[in-house]
């Protein structure tokens, strides 16, 4: 699949578009595990899980942390809406450390904060581990 | 002599104002060009999230589920509400807090009327000093929100007021703020953001969202979609996701409208400065010609005398 950059990345946050440009392929988290997505893709809307976002370009290869959303896939056009995405390479290990240990030391009485706990964690370890990674 | 000297100075003083509003008026343009640029980037999100509801709702349709949301159910009694007032933290900017008040005070004389206990809850100083004047208590107050109010603000706001409301303990939230329309037109309006009300059409052909958008994706030829998980999990996580952007847009909106209000209400004030310069100089000539006129007199009927 090294025919160029097929498809149309565009990443919408809240606040703006973070990117818009062609890539080769993709790999980012759904609600259940990683998808990745290459050219010819049916159409598809998914929801997004927590984690690395990984693209493949011609310039190269970058990782972006997503923090939860969609996905809409549609003919070359791949659309993520999430609240946050940064840059792997500006994710700082500490402060995932940080948010680790305040979501592990955190009380947690109902079922939902449970939940809400569990979720808190996993997207800290997350964090860590792509921080860890691209450091 | 003494005339003249007080008009001059009076001109000086009408120049040092029309300095500071003539500034007034670049600041407020270039926050605006800011603001504005935030506000139409943000606008991809929200037309993307109706645009997937849009496909959600058309596949829905199909499986003929009707979908639920505690969200977007409408309660029979309305037993407790909140306001939202959104006003700018500095003043100068015309009827800008005037307007958006004016509409809080019109929503606060209903719930009284009606004895339904309502939290007002404010943003900018400007409202907060407002409400102690006329004494109002307010719940909670704001000062945060400058002309950039950024996502994760407003969503810790969207987090506490999506908990209230599913826990029950709010049934209505409403939402007071100056939506910005054209770059002539900015409205003070009162909007219903919780219960959102429809999110998606429940008889089958219109594809209009609550979000006020003709989804585009709906005019398109319908597209077969993968869902992961099921549509209708998705718009589980849709609804609250909306809700945010929508409140994140009042907020932007207001942002924007506040800079416009300012930019017109300092235009103004620097045409009227400039107009009184004008005057006031013409006041300042003629009293200083009569003056010299008169010193002239003077001289010549002090010649005149010696003769």
């Amino acid at each position: 699949m090294s025919g160029g950059d097929k498809l149309r990345l565009i990443v919408v946050t809240p606040e703006r578009t973070l990117l818009d440009e062609p890539v080769a392929s993709l790999r980012f988290p759904l609600y259940d595990g990683d998808i990745g997505i290459l050219p010819g893709r049916l159409p598809l809307i998914g929801r997004l899980g927590v984690g690395e976002l990984h693209i493949t370009a011609a310039a190269g290869e970058t990782s972006y942390f997503v923090d939860g959303g969609f996905v809409q896939v549609i003919g070359p056009n791949v659309t993520l809406l999430t609240n946050r995405a940064v840059l792997a390479s500006e994710l700082s290990a500490d402060e995932a450390e940080k948010q680790l240990t305040a979501a592990l030391a955190k009380g947690a009485i109902t079922d939902e904060e449970v939940t809400a706990r569990f979720a808190e964690q996993q997207r800290a370890r997350k964090m860590l581990a792509l921080a860890e990674k691209s450091e | 002599m003494a005339k003249a000297r007080a008009i001059i100075k009076r001109l000086k003083a009408v120049r040092n104002v029309r300095k500071i509003t003539r500034t007034m008026e670049l600041v407020a343009t270039a926050r605006f060009k800011k603001a504005m640029d935030r506000a139409s980037q943000a606008a991809a999100y929200t037309r993307k999230i109706s645009e997937i509801v849009a496909d959600l709702s058309n596949s829905m349709q199909e499986g003929s589920t009707s979908f639920q949301h505690p969200l977007l159910q409408q309660r029979d009694t309305e037993k407790k509400s909140i306001l939202l007032v959104i006003t700018s933290n500095r003043g100068l900017c015309g009827g800008y807090n005037g307007g958006v008040l004016r509409h809080a005070q019109t929503r606060i004389r209903q719930t009284r009327s009606d004895n339904i206990p309502l939290d007002i809850e404010v943003s900018g100083k400007r409202g907060i000093g407002f409400f102690k004047f006329q004494k109002i208590a307010t719940a909670a107050s704001y000062t945060h929100f400058e002309d950039k109010p950024t996502f994760d603000e407003v969503d810790v706001l969207a987090k506490r007021f999506i908990d209230l409301f599913i826990h029950g303990h709010i049934d209505r939230l409403d939402i007071a703020y100056t939506r910005f329309e054209t770059m002539a037109r900015q409205k003070a309006v009162i909007e219903t953001l919780l219960p959102i009300g429809k999110l998606q059409p429940t008889d089958a052909g219109a594809a209009k969202t609550a979000t006020g958008a003709v989804a585009t994706a709906a005019a398109k030829p319908k597209v077969d979609y993968d869902f992961l998980p099921s549509p209708k999990e998705i718009l589980e996580e849709i609804v609250p996701a909306s809700f945010k952007a929508k409140l994140f847009k009042c907020f932007l909106d207001a942002a924007v409208s506040e800079q416009i209000a300012r930019m017109v209400a300092m235009k103004s004030a620097t045409d009227n400065a400039d107009e009184m310069i004008r005057s006031i100089r013409a006041q300042y000539n003629r009293a200083r010609q009569s003056q010299i006129t008169s010193e002239l007199s003077e001289i010549i009927g002090g010649a005149a005398a010696l003769e």
